[in-house]
């Protein structure tokens, strides 16, 4: 049994790959389990299966063998994994991936209307997060209008508007400059906190550690 | 979902346009040559439809109305005589020249018949008036007759196969499938325009039916009193005359190949740009199934492009489909555009464009949400 405050947990998880004849294992069983409230980050050099590892936790890619537990759900093939990444995962991508016809408030109400609010509740709902990320007064701004650190706040909002209990980000500060990236790490890992989401980042920059309560390496496959 | 389709269709105001503009050019096209062809049809079959006749007799094998055939017009009194029929009289239909005050010389169809009111030839008068044909050398002429013979008014002769007719009366919408204009004129005035031909012969016997009559039951007695002649229902012989027109002359085939050229390039350009916008934002969808997005999600959005797309094309469309209507009334010909037509048009459009955005599905279903941490 898992402590009661675990959202999300990987078990021996494995990975591998063909590449033609050749067999390419990515992961060797790793292991990690989050918690609530709890800021993460994940590291390791490139190829180490930092993204392969991320994607299994996201319920986009599923493991060769080992297991996947989020809250409640263990992972399984008979899983809705669409209607599990909807409910209790948020989504911080490296490249921001907003929609660029849409306002920053659209976007973030985007999530929202995934669950099946309506255009109006989901605005609503959304404007607050909005506020939060300190974006209130871009809400009508198109993504092309704002700045990257703008646009890497508006998808923190967009993560975390339906509270999910796991948040996954990948290299959310790659494209920011020092600055930005600094301001939004500090912001993004507060805001996992107040709303008590686990918050896992992926991660090149030895930086971003310090703001994390604790931090994996993923060295040959497995965790450390 | 709809309203961000909406946005991203609008985001891309070049796509948009030619998107637009590939459904608008169909729906012209669709639009303008049913419409002609609906138009040519109406006035093959307008005398049968707006004449007050149940039934219609012809010679033998008579093709369609405007090629009429003739027999005896004595075959009237045998039809009179059956029981159920109200009121029979000749009609006799010919074409003739009409002499120009320019020298010149013009087709003109003659219809010849007594009691012009009664049978409804003409139906629709904008001057003059049908009383006067039986008087003499009168005729009513159609005023589409204006574009080919010059400008003409009441009181005014014109003169056919050398016999000089007044002008007592201007009908409307009164042409044949040819769009040559039709007069009206007196049964016996009619014969007597060319009496080697049409002395002592008619066209068609026009019938009324009592109003108890049984229709099949007449019908089926007057083919036993007149064995030599063919008997129709109205309807029947409109859809007679009409099948002439689509199936011998290749009309029917030139409408439909033009249909389906117009909805095959509908479909390619509306089906193209989805597929390069879908391609364009297929880092946005896998962001979407990331966040959890069932593939009905995406079809909503890209199904939704495909809905406005149709809807803003067929708008685009009306203004130079009303501006051709114009152009081809100048010439008398008519685009018969019905409020069902122009419906059935909107509903295919719509269906089309839905079908067209559907065939991006596939590949909207193949889309790999772990795409967004690739980088």
């Amino acid at each position: 049994m898992s402590p009661p405050d675990v959202v999300m947990e990987a078990r021996e998880v494995t990975k591998t790959f063909s590449e033609g004849r050749e067999a390419v294992q990515v992961l060797a069983g790793a292991s990690l389990a989050l918690r609530r409230g709890e800021v993460v980050t994940l590291e390791g050099p490139s190829g180490s299966g930092k993204s392969t590892l991320l994607c299994i936790l996201g319920c986009l890619l599923t493991p060769t063998s080992g297991s996947v537990r989020i809250g409640e759900n263990e992972v399984s093939p008979a899983t809705d994994l669409a209607r599990l990444r909807r409910e209790h995962i948020g989504f911080v991508f490296q490249q921001f991936n907003l929609l660029p016809a849409l306002s920053a408030l659209d976007n973030v109400a985007l999530a929202l209307r995934l669950r099946g609010l309506s255009r109006e509740s989901a605005r609503r709902a959304a404007a607050p997060r909005l506020e939060a990320v300190g974006l209130g007064d871009r809400a009508g701004f198109l993504p092309r209008d704002l700045s990257g650190g703008q646009k890497q706040r508006v998808a923190i909002a967009r993560a975390m508007v339906g509270s999910p209990p796991v948040i996954l980000a990948d290299e959310p500060t790659a494209n920011l400059d020092a600055a930005s990236a600094d301001a939004v790490l500090t912001m993004f890992a507060g805001l996992a906190r107040d709303a008590a989401s686990a918050l896992l980042i992926v991660t090149h920059d030895p930086k971003v550690r310090r703001i994390a309560d604790r931090t994996l390496v993923l060295d040959a496959g497995r965790c450390g | 979902m709809l309203d961000v389709a909406f946005r991203l269709l609008f985001f891309s105001r070049a796509k948009l346009a030619i998107t637009v503009a590939g459904v608008a050019f169909a729906v012209t096209l669709v639009m303008v040559q049913v419409g002609l062809f609906r138009g040519l049809l109406s006035n093959a079959t307008v005398t049968i439809e707006q004449a007050d006749a149940d039934v219609w007799i012809t010679s033998h094998n008579t093709p369609n109305v405007d090629f009429p055939q003739y027999f005896p017009d004595t075959y009237v009194d045998r039809v009179r005589s059956v029981p159920g029929v109200a009121r029979a009289d000749n009609l006799l239909v010919g074409y003739t020249q009409v002499q120009l005050p320019t020298g010149a010389q013009e087709m003109l169809i003659v219809y010849g018949i007594d009691h012009p009111e009664t049978w409804r030839l003409p139906w629709k008068l904008q001057e003059g008036t049908a009383d006067e044909l039986r008087g003499g050398h009168f005729m009513v002429l159609d005023a589409s007759a204006a574009r080919r013979f010059g400008p003409f008014a009441l009181g005014e002769h014109r003169e056919l196969l050398g016999q000089r007719f007044e002008v007592v009366g201007k009908s409307e919408d009164a042409l044949s499938f040819t769009t040559v204009p039709l007069a009206f004129m007196s049964f016996q005035k009619a014969q007597d325009l060319q009496p080697f031909v049409f002395r002592n012969r008619t066209a068609y016997v026009l019938v009324k039916l009592r109003s108890d009559a049984d229709r099949a039951e007449v019908t089926a007695q007057l083919r036993r009193a007149l064995p030599y002649s063919d008997v129709y229902l109205r309807e029947d012989w409109a859809t007679k005359t009409r099948d002439y027109w689509v199936v011998s002359t290749g009309l029917g085939l030139n409408t439909g190949l033009t249909v389906f050229l117009g909805v095959l390039v509908g479909i390619t350009v509306v089906a193209q740009t989805l597929y390069m916008s879908t391609l364009d934002y297929i880092k946005e969808f896998g962001t979407l199934k990331a966040m959890g997005a069932e593939n009905a999600h995406i079809y909503k959005v890209v199904g939704g492009q495909g809905l406005f797309a149709a809807l803003f094309g067929y708008v685009l469309a009306i203004p130079p489909t009303l501006a051709l209507r114009a152009l081809a009334r100048l010439a008398s010909l008519h685009l018969d555009i019905s409020a069902t037509f122009a419906l059935s048009v909107l509903a295919g459009t719509v269906v089309l464009c839905l079908g067209a955005s559907a065939l991006t599905f596939r590949r909207i279903a193949h889309i790999d949400p772990a795409l967004v941490f690739r980088g």
